[in-house]
């Protein structure tokens, strides 16, 4: 037992625990957010006695007599400096950082008045931010101390809400003061808590599955096998291969494959009755990786399939063979990347329980609320399914599939229970699929004036133990393999595998960031051979308005890769002549689904009894921004104010299906829609006041309809839209660590340009792990063996200074010229950076991440 | 950008807790340091053993070569979380050492979530380019030969 002050209160915790869960769980100070648990990820962070420290530390035994603060304890005064500083400079996506950073700040203004930079990025450098790469949060800490000092706060610089102004996203107060809601914040009455006994072998066979010594312990309410399920025991995405919960008999697929759920009381009780489940198992052989999963003899991963190949693609137009035959240069190479954790801060959790209409109700951290509706009705077996999404945590392509919401559905509909289902940090390291890694051989071919003839490709990929998005991804690895670039002999073929490794799925970049690390750097080499720069190269051959793509797809007046190797010049010219090792590279990136598939935006604006239009669409806000996107919309398109507009978050029975936050594609796709719903209703309000049409619906939807893969026409349009960007990376030739990153991105029409480059900024330090140092290692019995802070994310300290350029270019007729912008920062990165090091020391480095840097990991 | 953004500071990496008998390892209050040091940072503390005040110290390094132990090192000012103890023998023998020896039990690198803190010949140390600074090691540690130089998750002295 301790007394101590929690927020000024003198508070007595009984029990001991950790503070972590002394303030959420007894106090209910959900801003204090449960990143890992670890000691890692510094989303818990509070103030004791003047100190920034994890509140997953210390027990609350120790802490007898100190003083801690929360963001929920700062003053009138704290709470409208922090949210407008962070407001103002764009530093809050997801949120689920936040209020530990807020806190740093605080910690680190209460002590100095002037903060230099250094010592800002001292302040938050063990806190882990997944979606800013921090510049912004040091902008706002700069912003916050200048304010303080001064002693008053301003009005926003811009407040005008329509295209193009980057005005405070809507979600920054409720996230810097850590009131608004992940799933993990509710606390249900009678809820209880339940998570998932997981295979202790990769693959083996379930012989049996004793709960009885579970079921009786007190405080355990169920014990759920296969054999309760009512509906459809394997969900997925697409194709339905993930088994919810494994059946006695059955083959395990990873070691993330549930065998039995258990439901308890309170969660001590539900780690002690986990290890009370006594599963046996006949193990067998794994299959470790492609290499050995296309063997003939290969162990199948599946019963139910014949072999290990979950998807094979074929990409052919031209003639790739003829055409490098015929080159005056040819380079051939073999390219490796790696497995990657998405790290998003916000681990998975899922609430579910029966609402007021007899539905089980998911609050859901997840990309699209319809897909978890689609997948849990086919598990329960029932329509009575409604999905509200909560904030989202930070996706990045990780929360696409159905990892703790269908559990907690099912709990619900057979418990009768409200329930909390949330994943440690070490569950959602082994369970949500990951990025995945390729192995890629490329040959391209060239004429003496750098002009490319000609490209082909082998690929392959490790999907692991579930298909996801494996299919998509590596559809999309091949279709964008060929660089935007004007030319039209390319041949890609490429194959995915299952393996009982962890299964990998949808990652910012969708196969591309694999693909363009091979073509970008073929690019560079070649442009050696030339004796032209990597930047004239790509001049020479970038696609532009009217040419067509190596995917025969004619490209529009929107089309702006030139702009972007323009812009970038004078930066690279400068680099150069300072004597700076330089590397460049080049992507696009699909906006919107396409080739064939059904992509549709939808969108419903309801003006309500409080007389204000609400945005209603199935879209998730993932910590991109998409709320802020679909106001502005609206601003822009009605004669409305902001004030007369709320944004509702996505959910399944009033906001229409808008499709996955996935493809870069709710900026386009759902802002597409928005606009036309917006057409309706400014046209009612020709007739009538906006009072006047309380109860009225205006409804949009667009179809961004595309050409299948290999449709058999001259051009098939593959894509509506496609972003373009140039990335560079400097050097510091004294040390070999980057000095500064310039990332100019085509975007169509910035919605929000500060927003656009938040989403620059995150990409590219994302990235920079990606090309440096992050890895996910996989043992020998398929088990991830590192903790969250060993992933090698960067921190704050380590990130050099990033330069977003965002780059306007009118010409697509669709929602208002806006392009998706969320995956391409991070495809042309890695290539760029691997230039760099080459101009640095000579080395050709081919494997990701890069050797011989000293961002390379020790031990 | 540097590795080390904060100055260095001196760090001794003993608490005394054998209170200068039997642990051949440890500070044996010579004073050399504290004579030496050109900042007035450095004193014996009530353990008898060397402490440095960190507002003073200028990591000049001074001290480092003077310690006739081989004991003070440098590291990162900034990073409270430090191991305090330099005894490499064996954990009995550790223990029978000085209440506050650190054993090579290796509970620190089980805890740490970063792969900072590792056991080598018997003793823990903290890769401080890794490290968190979230104390896990040091609210773990069951000989409290891991301090938080802040004095937040553990008492100093």
């Amino acid at each position: 037992m301790a007394t101590f002050f929690v927020n000024g209160r003198s508070v007595t915790a009984t029990k001991s625990q950790s503070l972590l869960r002394f303030l959420r769980d007894e106090l209910r100070l959900t801003s204090v957010k449960d990143g890992c648990s670890e000691g890692a990820c510094g989303a818990c962070t509070v103030i004791i006695d003047g100190e920034t420290c994890r509140a997953c530390v210390p027990k609350t035994d120790q802490l007898e007599g100190r003083h801690i603060i929360t963001v929920e304890g700062l003053s009138d005064w704290e709470k409208k400096l922090y949210t407008f500083a962070y407001g103002e400079a764009g530093a809050v996506q997801c949120g689920f950082c936040i209020p530990g950073m807020v806190l740093c700040t605080k910690a680190l203004l209460d002590k100095v008045q002037d903060p230099t930079e250094k010592e800002i990025r001292h302040a938050i450098r063990n806190n882990y931010c997944r979606c800013t790469g921090y510049v912004k949060i040091i902008q706002a800490i700069q912003l916050a101390a200048k304010l303080k000092k001064e002693g008053a706060i301003p009005e926003p610089t811009e407040t005008d809400w329509k295209l193009g102004s980057s005005v405070h996203r809507l979600d920054v107060e409720e996230k810097v003061l850590g009131y608004g809601k992940y799933p993990d914040d509710w606390y249900l009455p009678g809820m209880t808590y339940g998570s998932a006994v997981r295979s202790q072998y990769a693959r083996a066979r379930v012989l049996s599955i004793d709960a009885e010594k579970a079921k009786a312990l007190p405080g355990v309410v169920a014990v759920i096998t296969a054999e309760d399920i009512p509906g459809e025991n394997k969900v997925g995405h697409i194709k339905h291969d993930q088994y919810s919960l494994i059946p006695v008999g059955g083959l395990t697929h990873y070691l993330g494959d549930a065998i039995a759920l258990v439901v308890a009381e309170d969660q001590e009780t539900l780690e002690k009755a986990k290890k009370l489940v006594k599963v046996t198992y006949e193990p067998l052989p794994a299959v470790h990786g492609p290499e050995e999963a296309r063997l003939p003899d290969a162990p199948r991963v599946f019963d139910e399939e014949e072999n290990n190949v979950q998807a094979y693609k074929h990409v052919a137009r031209g003639d790739a063979e003829g055409a490098i035959a015929a080159s005056k240069h040819v380079i051939s190479r073999h390219f490796e990347t790696p497995w990657t954790e998405h790290a998003f801060l916000e681990p998975e959790c899922a609430v579910a329980y029966w609402d007021e209409d007899g539905f089980v109700r998911i609050l859901s951290t997840d990309q699209s609320s319809h897909t978890t509706l689609h997948e849990c009705k086919l598990l329960l077996g029932s329509e009575k399914v409604r999905v509200q999404n909560q904030l989202v945590g930070g996706g990045f392509g990780g929360k696409e599939d159905m990892s703790v919401q269908h559990h907690a559905a099912l709990i619900t509909y057979l418990t009768g229970r409200p329930v909390k289902v949330k994943f440690s940090r070490a569950e959602s390291l082994l369970v949500h699929p990951k990025r995945h890694p390729f192995w890629m051989d490329f040959t391209i071919g060239c004429d003496e004036n750098g002009i490319i003839q000609g490209v082909k490709a082998s690929v392959y990929s490790d999907t692991g133990a579930f298909a996801s998005l494996g299919g998509p991804v590596l559809e999309r690895a091949c279709t964008h393999a060929s660089g935007p670039y004007n030319y039209q002999n390319f041949e890609i073929e490429g194959t995915a595998y299952y393996t009982n490794n962890p299964p990998a799925g949808a990652f910012r970049g969708f196969g591309v960031t694999q693909t363009c690390f091979a073509i970008e750097s073929l690019l560079n080499e070649m442009a050696e051979r030339i004796g032209i720069s990597p930047w004239e190269i790509r001049y020479r051959n970038a696609i532009r308005p009217g040419q067509e793509l190596p995917n025969g797809q004619i490209v529009g007046p929107e089309t702006g890769l030139v702009e972007t190797l323009e812009v970038i010049k004078p930066y690279y010219d400068a680099a150069l002549a300072a004597g700076k090792p330089v590397g460049l590279a080049c992507a696009m990136k699909n906006s919107g689904v396409g080739v064939g598939l059904p992509d549709w935006g939808r969108c419903k604006l309801i003006v309500e009894a409080d007389e204000k239009v609400h945005i209603y669409s199935g879209a998730s806000c993932i910590g991109q921004g998409l709320g802020t996107v679909l106001v502005q919309m609206v601003v822009t398109n009605t004669p409305l104010k902001r004030e007369d507009i709320v944004y509702e978050r996505s959910n399944t029975w009033i906001a229409p299906d808008s499709g996955d936050s996935s493809g870069s594609r709710q900026t386009l796709i759902t802002g597409e829609a928005c606009r036309r719903a917006c057409e309706q209703l400014t046209s009612a309000l020709q007739e009538k006041p906006l009072k006047a049409l309380v109860g009225q619906e205006f409804y949009g939807e667009y179809l961004a309809k595309t050409d299948k893969l290999g449709a058999d026409v001259p051009h098939p349009v593959s894509h509506v839209a496609y972003g373009y960007a140039t990335q560079m990376a400097i050097l510091d030739r004294d040390t070999g660590k980057i000095e500064s990153m310039v990332a100019v991105h085509d975007v169509g029409k910035a919605v929000n340009p500060k927003s656009c480059e938040g989403q620059i900024e995150g990409g590219v330090v994302m990235s920079m792990g990606y090309a440096l140092r992050e890895q996910y290692p996989i043992d020998e019995n398929c088990k991830p063996i590192d903790k969250f802070g060993k992933l090698g994310l960067f921190r704050a300290h380590e990130v050099p200074e990033i330069r977003a350029i965002v780059v306007d270019k009118p010409g697509l007729d669709k929602a208002c010229g806006a392009i998706g912008i969320g995956e391409i920062t991070s495809i042309p990165t890695a290539p760029a950076i691997a230039e760099a090091y080459y101009q640095l020391d000579g080395q050709r480095r081919t494997t990701l991440p890069l050797t011989n840097t000293p961002y390379e990991r020790r031990g | 950008m540097a590795d080390l953004l904060f100055p260095k500071a001196a760090l001794v990496a003993c608490n005394g807790g054998c209170r200068n008998e039997s642990c051949p390892y440890g500070c044996i209050g010579c004073g050399m340091c504290v004579a030496i040091c050109p900042f007035d940072a450095i004193a014996i503390n009530k353990n008898g053993v060397a402490e440095v005040n960190e507002s003073k110290c200028q990591g000049c390094g001074a001290c480092v070569t003077e310690c006739p132990q081989g004991i003070i090192r440098l590291h990162e000012a900034g990073s409270p979380i430090v191991v305090k103890c330099a005894n490499r023998d064996s954990g009995k023998a550790a223990r029978a050492a000085c209440q506050v020896s650190c054993i090579g039990c290796g509970i620190c690198e089980k805890a740490c979530p970063s792969g900072a803190a590792r056991v080598e010949d018997n003793l823990s140390s903290i890769d401080e380019a890794l490290c968190l600074a979230c104390g896990m090691c040091a609210v773990k540690c069951p000989r409290h030969a891991i301090y938080d130089l802040r004095g937040v998750l553990t008492k100093i002295n």
